[in-house]
């Protein structure tokens, strides 16, 4: 165990998931070159061991393709992946593994044991016809060398770890039985029943009332910080951002526009996309006639709008031009903060870890 | 990961080990669906019914012969004591025996755990099926019975007082006991009376006992048949829908192709160009010919579900395609069918007894059907009408009810 983590703590420097270019677009059904829709355009982001990246944007802008690209779990005959790397556990691992190459097989490896998902909807993300038991046993049963028995003793440590009393007689409840809150903490178990390196969550409050949000997030934070396991948080709400994010990457029209720590995120954005969208957040004890919009509607990538420069929305020093079309790509315009804009150089696909954020300092504090 | 299991292991071992806790997930499951789902066919009398009526009839096949046989039950001839119904016993009969018993151990005494612990887990279905299965091969390889015997031996030996002792089944007539004692080409059948409750054939053998033995015959064609295609339309239709595009395109051309064969006429076109009548043969076409609706629902079920987020949870959580294709789309998947199925299990006794009726049936084997036809000829009494053609009748239309029921148990929409 403390050579585990001794050697975590040497890979501190190499990010756990990095992500690197990745474009996945969709093509209207088989009819050729009918326009392919490009869902996420030269996306790069990094995940560090014990962190959380916190993406976020509006609906369609490629936040959850890039999750489910991750786990390769786009359908490929609409959907392809056209270019990128994405680099898992590496420096960690003699042969560096890139998950878009792996063969199914070992993909199917990686799935639940290595990385999990959580889905934003716990209403349908279990299987009507299993009992909660079952479906986390499954899970369990596939990646690791336990008996039946066994597997059903540590589901129920996984209920009880998610905060379900009396797992017990729950393992024989089916899905419809639980509320939603209950679900997504029976997803949040079986996701975790294996024990993941990363947790991918892709909105995983979104369909639940508020109060059970708080609930599933202080639970999931919890759960990050005992077991060292690091977060991929898919949000559009920038209060979760903020309470529970390491690092942000925001994301607009299937690119990635900034991506930083969550402090100099909130404290200097310099894209004009993110400061459109923090304007857009009310102040509490501001009375305002009407809040601040993000006005321009791009969700694709062919409607980034090109001219998106800085005079639009309240310039800053930073940036040097344009802040979108084609040529814009992630350019470091201070130390650990990266913005798409058109700028001298190469864009630097693989950020350095960040320090003196949130999940490291509780982690050493740990 | 290690710490874990052996931690594991010695919890089970230890005496606190609760009941629960020591089920298998497959446990769970199975009491919980297939209670609720049988709780609510049983809650319609249709259902009831049509339930009660296949499961007599199911009792009846598997003990056929120790309802009605020639052979007695018990017989003392010289101070030895035998059983020559046992000794008769074909490999099929034992087959059916041990299927059926296996089945009321395993579900009514409960017979799981021992079974578990020798061969480790697995559902209840699974180890019926496996039994079964070590049936059917060994019962034949095992069982030699005595070839062909005299049938009326026994009568005519109790008639000139040699045996001591002798108990018969029930109705002691074989069903292909033809008692042609006054062989009388006008009058060899008998309307019914004490001796033969439902009469005789024209050749006389004892109708009682023929419809008896014939609904083995019935239902094997039926429950054979119709698992024959379920099995073909399942897998057909089940990868047009998780795969679509290509296979799908290729599989509805199959399904088009299939559909446009009118099943009873090429029955009847193999049947009759054949010089031996095959049971077999007739359970095969008609399971090869009538799998395309099982495929059509089943892909449309597929298409459906394979989008659903539970999948895509399964997916995400590491399952093999053939793993979701069976554990998470088929039993979502699959409950229209099952309707269906039932649906199809009463056409196929009625193909069954349709060819049968038109004189294409088995030789000298109890039918329904053949039961009819041979009323057809004249003369003969009206039972010969009409206890073969009401079988047939609430056969069907039980079967019809119970196929109701499910539908009205599956539906969510009347679940409340």
């Amino acid at each position: 165990m403390s050579d585990e983590q001794n050697k975590a703590a040497v890979d501190q420097s190499s990010p756990l998931l990095d992500v690197q270019g990745l474009s996945v677009s969709f093509g209207n059904s088989g009819d050729g070159d009918g326009g392919r829709l490009i869902a996420s355009d030269r996306v790069s982001m990094s995940v560090y061991a014990g962190q959380t990246l916190a993406v976020v944007g509006e609906s369609g802008s490629g936040k959850s393709v890039s999750a489910m690209s991750v786990l390769r779990l786009i359908p490929t005959p609409p959907g392809s992946y056209d270019a990128g790397r994405i680099v898992w556990r590496g420096g960690r691992e003699a042969v560096e593994r890139d998950l878009l190459t792996l063969s199914e097989k070992a993909m199917r490896g990686v799935r639940g044991r290595e990385i999990a998902m959580i889905f934003q909807e716990p209403m349908t993300s279990l299987n009507p016809v299993y009992t909660i038991g079952e479906q986390i046993t499954e899970a369990v049963l596939l990646h690791q060398d336990v008996t039946g028995a066994e597997a059903v003793k540590i589901a129920e440590r996984a209920l009880r770890d998610v905060g379900i009393a009396e797992p017990v007689g729950r393992l024989k409840e089916y899905p419809h039985q639980l509320s939603g809150g209950m679900r997504q903490r029976v997803m949040i178990a079986m996701a975790l029943a294996c024990e993941p390196e990363l947790l991918l969550a892709d909105e995983p409050t979104t369909a639940l009332d508020v109060t059970i949000q708080a609930q599933i997030l202080e639970l999931l934070r919890k759960l990050q910080v005992s077991r060292g396991m690091a977060m991929m948080l898919i949000t559009h709400d920038l209060g979760v951002v903020a309470e529970n994010a390491d690092t942000v990457a925001v994301m607009f029209a299937g690119r990635v526009v900034e991506f930083t720590d969550v402090h100099t995120l909130f404290e200097r954005p310099l894209h004009p996309y993110t400061r459109g969208l923090l304007g857009s957040m009310p102040v509490l004890g501001q009375k305002v006639d009407r809040l601040g919009t993000v006005d321009d509607n791009a969700t694709i990538p062919a409607d980034f709008p090109s001219g998106y420069t800085v005079a639009e929305h309240d310039a800053s020093a930073a940036g040097t031009g344009a802040y979108g079309g084609e040529g814009s790509l992630l350019h470091e315009v201070e130390p650990g903060h990266w913005v798409l804009c058109t700028a001298e150089g190469e864009g630097k696909p693989t950020p350095a870890r960040l320090s003196g954020l949130r999940g490291a300092a509780v982690k050493t504090a740990v | 990961m290690t710490t874990t299991a052996t931690q594991l292991g010695q919890a089970d071992g230890g005496p606190d080990g609760s009941a629960p806790d020591s089920q298998t997930p497959n446990e769970l499951r199975e009491q919980k669906w297939l209670a609720a789902v049988g709780q609510r066919v049983l809650g319609q009398w249709g259902g009831r019914i049509g339930l009660v009526w296949v499961v007599l009839l199911s009792v009846i096949a598997v003990f056929a012969p120790f309802l009605a046989s020639s052979h007695p039950l018990l017989m003392t001839k010289d101070g030895v004591t035998t059983s020559p119904l046992l000794e008769h016993l074909s490999a099929a009969d034992v087959v059916l025996l041990v299927a059926f018993f296996a089945a009321l151990l395993l579900w009514v005494v409960g017979l799981l755990r021992p079974v578990n612990a020798a061969f480790g887990g697995g559902s209840r279905a699974w180890v019926w099926v496996g039994v079964t299965l070590g049936a059917i091969v060994v019962c034949p390889l095992v069982m030699s019975p005595p070839p062909l015997t005299v049938l009326s031996q026994y009568r005519e030996a109790e008639a000139a007082g040699e045996l001591e002792r002798v108990v018969f089944t029930v109705l002691p007539f074989s069903a292909t006991d033809r008692q042609a004692e006054r062989p009388t080409r006008d009058k060899s059948f008998r309307p019914p009376s004490a001796r033969h409750p439902m009469g005789t054939t024209l050749s006389g053998a004892d109708v009682m006992s023929r419809m008896i033995h014939a609904t083995r015959v019935a239902l094997a064609v039926g429950v054979i048949a119709t698992g024959l295609s379920l099995v073909i339309g399942i897998a057909v239709g089940g990868m047009m829908g998780y795969f679509s595009g290509v296979v799908d395109l290729l599989g509805m051309r199959l399904v088009e192709v299939f559909s446009a064969i009118p099943v009873l006429f090429l029955l009847i076109i193999i049947v009759a160009t054949r010089d031996e009548r095959n049971i077999y043969l007739m359970m095969t076409v008609i399971g090869l010919l009538s799998w395309v609706g099982y495929a059509l629902y089943i892909r449309a079920e597929f298409l459906k579900l394979r989008q659903a987020d539970y999948v895509q949870a399964a997916r995400a959580v590491g399952v093999s395609v053939p793993g979701i294709l069976f554990r998470h789309l088929l039993p979502n998947g699959v409950t229209p069918v099952l309707v269906l199925a039932s649906f199809g299990v009463a056409s196929a006794i009625l193909y069954e007894s349709t060819l049968s009726f038109l004189g294409l049936g088995l030789v000298d084997e109890p039918s329904w059907g053949g039961l009819l036809n041979e009323a057809r000829k004249a003369g003969t009494h009206w039972g010969l009408v009409w206890f073969p053609g009401l079988a047939i009748f609430l056969t069907v239309f039980a079967l019809n009810l119970v196929g109701d029921a499910l539908r009205e148990a599956l539906d969510p929409r009347s679940v409340k």
